[in-house]
């Protein structure tokens, strides 16, 4: 497909869930919290889990397991960011209507990430969060692309190119 | 809901799906924003059971979202050790899916 690498944490995400458990159910793009109930009466329950999807917030993937649900981000960039966000996901799942079958069970948070560092660990490990690196090959290839965005050559030639399409009044 | 031998995700609806087969083809499309004609790569799966119904039809997507979350399972076929609830939400560039994984029942 094309611009395959625009989806890789979607791509990370998936082989992950696949990898490590492959065994149960899962669900990916879960929206969390609640709905407003006066819209469930009025629109029904299905409609208003619709109307109400763009304004709230979407964890990655989870994990039904027997006695826990797990919940998963998966960063490739912004690492913190999706680390703060599991504590707060785990928050709303207790008002999801979705998943309401599950609220007995245990949380667990995972934050795959394709490399960690001491740092990250020691602020995981403060919130709750267990850290799970997940580098397959393929990510190193991103990674290095991500890396050559910044260097000089990559940006003289960047400007290179951007200098020939004005040329041509493509910019 | 299927339309002819075509699944199509309305929109808030879930389906459940088990997949067979699939093949990555192209499709000539007009884009439906700029008029301006485009080729897309597409992936479409082969259906042989849907919510629970038999049936012999074809689900295909062009969403990038969706063939990166499909695409760990494209590989020896595992997807059909699953079936797969899909629902879609919202359309244009704010579509997005929710994927349920299940397990059938031989799968280890």
């Amino acid at each position: 497909m094309a611009r395959k690498s625009a989806q890789v944490e979607t791509r990370m995400v998936s082989e992950y869930l696949l990898k490590y458990y492959a065994a149960y159910p899962t669900r990916t793009g879960v929206p969390l919290g609640s709905v407003d109930e006066k819209l469930m009466a009025t629109a029904g329950y299905q409609k208003a889990l619709n109307m109400s999807r763009p304004y709230r917030p979407e964890v990655d993937a989870i994990v039904i397991l027997p006695r826990y649900l797990v919940l998963i981000e998966a960063k490739v960039w912004n690492v913190v960011n999706g680390l703060a966000k599991l504590p707060l996901y785990k928050a709303l799942v207790p008002t999801t209507p979705e998943l309401k079958e599950y609220r007995e069970r245990e949380i667990i948070m995972e934050l795959v990430v394709g490399w960690t560092s001491t740092n990250l660990e020691t602020m995981a490990a403060a919130a709750g969060v267990a850290v799970k690196v997940y580098d397959p090959p393929w990510l190193d290839d991103v990674v290095k692309r991500m890396h050559n965005y910044w260097t000089k050559d990559y940006q003289a030639e960047r400007q290179r190119v951007l200098e020939t399409r004005r040329s041509f009044g493509l910019e | 809901m299927p339309l002819g031998n075509i699944v199509i995700l309305e929109e808030g609806v879930p389906e459940r799906m088990h997949f067979t087969g699939h093949r990555i083809t192209t499709r000539d499309i007009t884009d439906p924003d700029t008029g301006r004609p485009g080729t897309r790569n597409v992936l479409e799966f082969d259906v042989d059971s849907l919510n629970g119904g038999a049936v012999s039809a074809k689900w295909s997507t062009m969403s990038e979202k969706l063939y990166g979350l499909l695409e760990p399972f494209l590989p020896g076929q595992v997807y059909r050790s699953y079936e797969f609830i899909i629902t879609r939400r919202g359309t244009g560039f704010r579509t997005v899916y929710t994927v349920d994984k299940i397990p059938r029942p031989s799968a280890g």
